[in-house]
């Protein structure tokens, strides 16, 4: 063995069996000069290659946090390529515009890239059947693929790996044919991901188990207060814990680096630190609602004779608490700079990166790693800003670890809301008004969502306005960003003015609902939920639906209401994904942002005292357990041949079902998330 | 700083370490092993579970002086293959979202299951209501400790 110093060029990944990513630090493999064209990988894009023994590589453009993408993906690719799905691996794309945007969120990658993926797949596909046809001297139209080989009618057949040299060395085709979905063999069936095998066997590799050579890991000392800010420190102590390096001031506090991860959090904890609180010294929770509250408008006015409804909502900050905190590794030399982080966005951290040191955006690698979690959190690149400016002070290859409490109370929030109501139904039950105002703290930016409700109701002239109230929270998306907002508080009010036109709140929804996609998720959910039958008393029923991401969803879920205590017993979802390209995946994704939701309409919130954030870990940001997690019965309606976005619609309407399945069960109106039982109306 | 063999997988371990240091970060960040994972540090989580002679502990939470002759097991000593039952069931059920949890959520099992072959709802609910899965895959983790109880039929 030779041991290699670790230099840029030479920073290869090794793909595990299971097929997740493992960086390593190694030499390139020599090319073997002279070598006949047979041991040439075919690589006709940036998304596939196929390699002379057959193994099959998926280039995944997005990041994984937990949504599956790399599967779904390899997927995508595999189907098109008519590929042996045992012989297919993934490979997580470095930023790189060959790839297109690379940021992961809005639900957006799947519907993005499908057509680019499987485009790519068809492309490698046609090259390997026109090798075989040309090598067999026989019409490329007459061979078929399958699994992995290209066979014709006289019984020739040859595997793609046979092929790979021959096809490397033809143009690319342009307008390749796609399958029809009824031919897909891959797509559509349940597939569990490919990452499974490294995550039970511990061989992943998250941001934090990347592994450096060489590499220093530092915490940081953080403000206390948003907008505070660094007096001075007395890092004397911090210094002779055994394992310290360094102390150094960074923009964002105060970083004690160590040979390991315990010599840092143990430097941290005997620096003193001395702040000043800065102007919001004084800022909470309280105080931030008074502003919200100040700021609602007069609200457009209702039909005369009209049966008038006013409600208001209020919405906390909440953390992304995400299981793998937030991390990144960096190494800063030469005019160049390697990054490993998990984050939703390499491009924008390569491009902060490279304005940050002032080296063209080239000479920055951005590794993206497995995520712990993303939720919207990892979009911003301040965590790998810390490590690089860490790895340019100490001129060796830098970690930094937030501990929990650090990624708790510096997040980027999903912002706190106030929602105020009002709506109207005439004589004969129908909706007949509709504004929704809504205030978020300025620092988040507006919806825009003026002159459209954003409800899918037929209600003449239903509006919707935004204010803004001082905050310096900072603020970011969310999973399903301003809907987890915007969709309780329009579809509880909804139900209460089914209630004021004295109908049930299923069938005014039927009846008004003007999108029939929706409308038929609605219908099936009232029916597999049973809607309509007898609950035991102080158990209760709510419906809510949502549509965006290009997929729909309703849910009904079953509570029951027990002193203080609100106990979901039942969830029951049905989705209607477009297509569902694998069935495991959006089950998956519906049951995780109906546990997403339930936390936060039952359980979590952050609050704001002395211009901090008081929760700080699971202990007091109690996150949803097990044995609070309610039967979750998903049914998935599809309704066409294009895939929607999974990751987010699942969320928006759980905590309106669940309200409003609590005024069911108790005549009472939740006004806050998330509820207490103490607070309905 | 003192020099601990730790018995860790079957394999004795030498690390030098400050007493004090937690076992999460000697396996992490001492020898390799990262497996486990860091999610609180404050025994609030259970990221970090490993099993301490087959009893289910946080590794966050025992010094790697308190350690002593006790076998440690993480995630890359169940089994090298993901051939144990419980790491079966996990792919089977195709319980990981993002998988940081899973590796505490497995050991968790294996050490339940050592002590109840067949565990009811309840006995599963005591143990992962101590366990975060902030992706919300309860309803699998629990179906595969099912699964994998029975003997994987
Ligand atoms: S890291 Fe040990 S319990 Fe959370
Ligand atoms: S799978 Fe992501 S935290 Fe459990």
């Amino acid at each position: 063995m030779v041991a290699y110093d670790l230099s840029r060029r030479s920073v290869l990944r090794l793909i595990g069996a299971g097929g997740a990513s493992l960086i390593v630090g190694c030499v390139p493999l020599p090319v073997k000069a002279g070598k006949a064209d047979e041991q040439k990988p075919l690589e006709p894009n940036a998304f596939v290659k196929i390699d002379p023994n057959g193994d099959v590589t998926v280039t995944i453009s997005k990041s994984d946090m937990g949504q599956g993408v790399r599967t779904t993906f390899a997927m995508i690719v595999a189907e098109e390529l008519d590929a042996d799905w045992t012989k297919v691996k993934v490979e997580n794309a470095k930023a790189d515009k060959v790839y297109g945007g690379q940021g992961t969120g809005g639900s957006s990658s799947t519907r993005t890239m499908y057509t680019k993926l499987r485009k790519a797949g068809a492309t490698a596909r046609a090259m390997l059947v026109a090798a075989a046809a040309q090598k067999w001297g026989v019409e490329a139209s007459s061979c078929t693929t399958s699994l992995g080989k290209v066979m014709h009618p006289s019984g020739k057949s040859a595997t793609y790996g046979e092929l790979t040299g021959a096809a490397a060395t033809l143009a690319l085709p342009t307008d390749v044919p796609l399958k029809s979905k009824a031919d897909f063999k891959i797509l559509g069936k349940a597939t569990g991901r490919v990452d499974n095998h490294d995550v039970v066997t511990g061989q992943a590799v998250y941001g934090q188990d990347v592994k450096v050579p060489n590499a220093v890991t530092a915490v940081v000392a953080r403000t206390p207060a948003f907008g505070a800010t660094l007096k001075s420190f007395d890092d004397s102590a911090a210094r002779k814990v055994p394992g310290v390096l360094d102390v150094i001031k960074l923009g964002s506090g105060v970083a004690v680096v160590g040979e390991n991860t315990w010599a840092a959090i143990s430097g941290r904890e005997a620096l003193k630190v001395d702040w000043d609180l800065g102007p919001n010294g004084a800022l909470d929770s309280a105080e931030l609602e008074k502003r919200m509250v100040a700021a609602v408008g007069e609200h457009q006015s209702m039909p005369s004779g009209a049966k008038v409804v006013e409600a208001t909502f209020d919405f906390p900050f909440l953390a992304h608490c995400t299981m793998e905190p937030m991390n990144a590794t960096a190494d800063v030399r030469d005019g160049t700079c390697t990054v490993w982080a998990p984050t939703q966005a390499p491009d924008g951290a390569q491009g902060s990166v490279a304005r940050m040191l002032g080296i063209p955006a080239e000479n920055v690698v951005v590794h993206t790693t497995l995520l712990g979690g993303g939720f919207g959190r990892r979009f911003s690149s301040e965590f790998v800003a810390e490590a690089v400016e860490i790895s340019k002070a100490m001129k060796r290859p830098a970690r930094v670890l937030w501990t929990r409490e650090d990624d708790m109370r510096h997040d980027q929030y999903r912002p706190m809301s106030h929602h105020s109501l009002k709506g109207a139904v005439d004589g004969s039950g129908a909706p007949v008004g509709w504004s929704h105002q809504i205030i978020w703290p300025r620092s988040t930016r507006a919806i825009g969502g003026y002159g459209n409700a954003r409800i899918p109701y037929n209600i003449n002239g239903s509006g919707m306005a935004e204010g803004g109230a001082d905050s310096p929270i900072p603020t970011g998306a969310w999973r399903s960003v301003e809907h987890t907002q915007l969709i309780p508080a329009n579809e509880c009010f909804i139900d209460e003015l089914a209630v004021a036109a004295g109908k049930d709140p299923y069938e005014f929804r039927k009846q008004f609902v003007n999108d029939d996609r929706l409308k038929r998720v609605l219908m099936a959910a009232a029916e597999k939920g049973d809607w309509g039958k007898s609950l035991p008393k102080g158990w209760g029923r709510g419906i809510a639906c949502f549509s965006g991401y290009g997929s729909c969803v309703a849910h009904v879920a079953e509570v029951e209401v027990k002193g203080d205590e609100i106990k979901v017993h039942r969830v029951v979802a049905v989705v209607d994904p477009g297509m569902a390209l694998n069935p495991k995946g959006v089950e998956a994704q519906i049951m995780g942002a109906c546990c997403d939701a339930l936390s936060t309409t039952l359980k979590v919130k952050v609050t704001i005292e002395k211009g901090g954030v008081v929760e700080g870990s699971f202990p007091d940001y109690d996150w949803l357990r097990m044995g609070e997690t309610p039967k979750i019965e998903i049914h998935i309606m599809e309704s066409g041949e294009t895939p929607g976005g999974m990751g987010e619609v699942g969320y928006p309407s759980v905590p309106a079902a669940v309200a409003n399945a609590v005024h069911a069960a108790t005549g009472k109106r939740a006004r806050r998330f998330p509820i207490r039982i103490s607070e309905l109306v | 700083m003192a020099q601990y063999k730790l018995n860790v997988n079957g394999t004795t371990k030498t690390v030098e370490a400050p007493a004090d240091m937690p076992l999460l970060w000697a396996l992490r960040d001492l020898m390799g092993l990262t497996g486990t994972k860091y999610g609180c540090g404050i025994s609030a989580c259970g990221a970090c579970t490993v099993l301490l002679d087959n009893k289910e502990t946080r590794s966050c939470q025992v010094t790697v002086s308190e350690v002593g002759n006790k076998k440690v097991t993480t995630i890359e000593g169940l089994s090298k293959d993901g051939s144990h039952p419980l790491q079966k069931a996990w792919v089977e059920h195709d319980v990981p979202q993002c998988g940081y949890c899973q590796s505490g959520q497995i050991m968790a099992a294996a050490a339940l299951l050592a002590e109840k072959k067949n565990p009811t709802d309840a006995d599963i609910d005591e143990v992962f209501n101590e366990h975060v899965c902030r992706c919300g895959t309860y309803q699998r983790i629990r179906e595969a400790i099912h699964l994998a109880a029975k003997g994987g039929e």
